[in-house]
């Protein structure tokens, strides 16, 4: 009876109050019409992917039936979503969760971690955390940072760069770096810039309609500073469809450094920052709810191109043959800027 | 002999306590009401910004509040502190998330006393408050935690009414607080902190009414008075609602009050005293 009481009191406390609580039914119906529209208010790339949300309920809802099990339910949410052509958005279960996979899977893989480990430095190379690293035949450096979710100290990042000091360029490469945390993106870039340097602009969803956007704020990176070490030679970045998301950020922000030079194929994108919620049955949803903008105000979600003439993919022969085309295109830009 | 020793305790009491003259032949005893207290309950949350669903768990809090009559003039006025820490544990319909709850409510009032009846006494006022803390849930991501602060003038007041159940003397007393103007926190619709992380701040802070920010804390208490100290029982609902930024919050709390409570004088042998003293207590 109190029990009662009390959830009357909370009702009518959500009634009369401004703000709106929506009742959702844990069944089949209520579940699709929950997901349905937590990303028909927060999601933030409708414009960008040219999806008719409301074309997409109509078309899914006629495959809901409050009789079908949890795996059908799943896989009609599943496919749903894919709608959206977003890797950042997932459905997760206790029994799986989805991918939308088409963003890197109809492109070429464009790296080969063994063919680098043991053509390139025959298994010699250093690892400090989350960074490999060592030094390519003509003293040119190369950093391999595969996770930005895999922190690393400064003091750390400190010893590789003084053992690369003495190189001409450094080549970092991120290919199938599917990203972290942007705290590490920054901690990185501060490594290669010598002022505080505008590096992109974020958007945010202000309300539920599909043009409800702040409007985008610009963000600013430091240099290192505090006596810690910085490079200032040449340095190429190399990406493929695999870097995404932080990584996909990282590579957004070199390219628009001095001296910095894009090499391989285009990123793979994934320039919205997730937000996560949740249906009725528990099942929770990951999406993109923030836009990350480069610094040139334009938009970082379906990936950055390489630099103009540096778009490269493996040749499958030479990758037989031991020979990474995409370094050996990295080379050959720094070898040009001696 | 014995009404001498009595005298002689008063006089000596009178000289060695804290006390505030009234005038040239009074001396006005202001005692300290002081209560400490546990409470356990359950809890009903729904914040938009981290969820849509409905969480509902248990609540708990500790806390301390005092009351004093205040020295301008003690037969009117009296003054409260209270500072409180709730701890929520709520989960999800289905459970298999959870949301904690911490916050921190601190606030001062002050009260102008009416003695309408014989034993009851009614104290309206208000004062400033402070209110932090935040919700946070363990399966979210970039947006783990909705934060909550807000500094706040409330409108306060209590009831009184003292009373014998038997032998034993009850104080029974009804208070409640509402906000009525300040500025809270709220972030942005879709805004993750590690934008404000970046510096964005803008439309974090806002202008507080009870029209987009809504609380109501009631208590329901009886002091059981058994000895030189009390035992406390009682209950609180305490209901808040927010809707700023197309986000909405709410919060319904329910639980039973455990305390002890007593009143306190402080002593300070320098100052001589009247032969007369009066106490006036802040809830008596």
């Amino acid at each position: 009876m109190v029990k009662k009481i009390l959830l009357l009191l909370f009702q009518v406390l959500i009634m009369t109050s401004c703000g709106e609580i929506q009742d959702m039914e844990n069944d089949p119906h209520g579940n699709f019409e929950a997901l349905w529209r937590i990303l028909d208010e927060h999601y933030c790339f409708f414009g960008e992917k040219d999806v008719d949300w409301d074309e997409v309920h109509t078309r899914y809802g006629e495959r809901i039936d409050d009789e079908m099990t949890r795996e059908e339910l799943f896989n009609v949410l599943a496919d749903m979503i894919d709608e959206l052509k977003d890797g950042h958005t997932n459905l997760s279960s206790g029994f799986r969760t989805s991918y939308y996979r088409k963003w890197w899977s109809d492109y070429p893989q464009n790296y080969n971690e063994r063919l680098i480990q043991e053509h390139y430095f025959n298994y010699n190379y250093r690892s400090i955390g989350g960074i490999d690293y060592g030094l390519l035949s003509d003293n040119i450096g190369y950093l391999r940072y595969g996770n930005f979710s895999s922190a690393i100290g400064d003091g750390n990042i400190d010893y590789v760069l003084q053992f690369l000091s003495t190189s001409r360029g450094l080549i970092i490469d991120v290919r199938d770096n599917g990203g972290g945390d942007l705290t590490n993106v920054e901690q990185l870039v501060s490594r290669f810039i010598t002022k505080p340097t505008l590096v992109g602009y974020i958007s945010h969803k202000t309300g539920p309609g599909h043009n409800d956007f702040s409007e985008p704020r610009g963000f600013t990176y430091n240099p290192i500073g505090g006596g810690h070490i910085s490079y200032g030679k040449p340095v190429v970045v190399l990406c493929n469809r695999g870097t995404f998301s932080a990584a996909n950020n990282f590579v957004a922000i070199m390219k628009n450094l001095p001296g910095v030079t894009i090499v391989g194929a285009q990123s793979g994108g994934g320039g919205g920052m997730p937000y996560s919620s949740e249906l009725p049955n528990g099942w929770g949803i990951r999406f993109s709810s923030c836009a990350i903008l480069d610094a040139n105000g334009k938009s970082t979600e379906n990936g950055i191109e390489p630099t103009a003439g540096c778009a490269v993919d493996m040749d499958e022969d030479l990758e037989r043959q031991g020979i990474d085309s995409i370094i050996e295109k990295a080379i050959s830009v720094l070898s040009q800027k001696r | 002999m014995r009404p001498v020793k009595i005298l002689m305790l008063l006089t000596m009491l009178s000289v060695a306590i804290g006390v505030q003259a009234s005038n040239d032949s009074t001396d006005v005893v202001r005692p300290v009401t002081s209560v400490y207290y546990v409470e356990a309950g359950g809890s009903r949350v729904a914040d938009t910004y981290l969820s849509p669903v409905v969480y509902s768990g248990w609540h708990s809090a500790l806390g301390y509040e005092r009351y004093q009559a205040m020295k301008q003039n003690p037969e009117r006025l009296v003054m409260s502190l209270g500072g409180g820490l709730n701890i929520d544990r709520t989960m999800n319909g289905v459970g298999n998330a959870t949301i904690w709850g911490a916050e921190l409510d601190l606030a001062w009032s002050m009260y102008y006393r009416m003695r309408p009846a014989n034993g009851v006494t009614i104290g309206v006022g208000g004062g400033p408050a402070l209110n932090a803390g935040c919700l946070y849930s363990t399966r979210n991501g970039n947006n783990p935690a909705s934060a909550r602060g807000a500094l706040t003038l409330n409108a306060s007041g209590y009831v009184t009414y003292n009373f014998e159940m038997g032998r034993l003397p009850v104080t029974l007393n009804y208070s409640t607080s509402i906000p009525l103007a300040g500025a809270f926190f709220s972030p942005q619709y879709g805004e993750l902190y590690y934008e404000i992380y970046l510096g964005n701040t803008d439309g974090l802070a806002h202008f507080a009414w009870p029209g987009n920010r809504f609380r109501m804390d009631n208590r329901l208490t009886a002091d059981l008075h058994i000895g030189s100290t009390s035992l406390r029982v009682g209950y609180r609902l305490d209901v808040f609602g927010s809707a700023v930024n197309n986000l909405t919050t709410r919060r319904l709390t329910h639980s039973f009050i455990l305390g002890i409570s007593g009143e306190w004088l402080s002593l300070n042998t320098r100052r001589s005293r009247s032969n007369n003293t009066k106490i006036i207590s802040a809830l008596w």
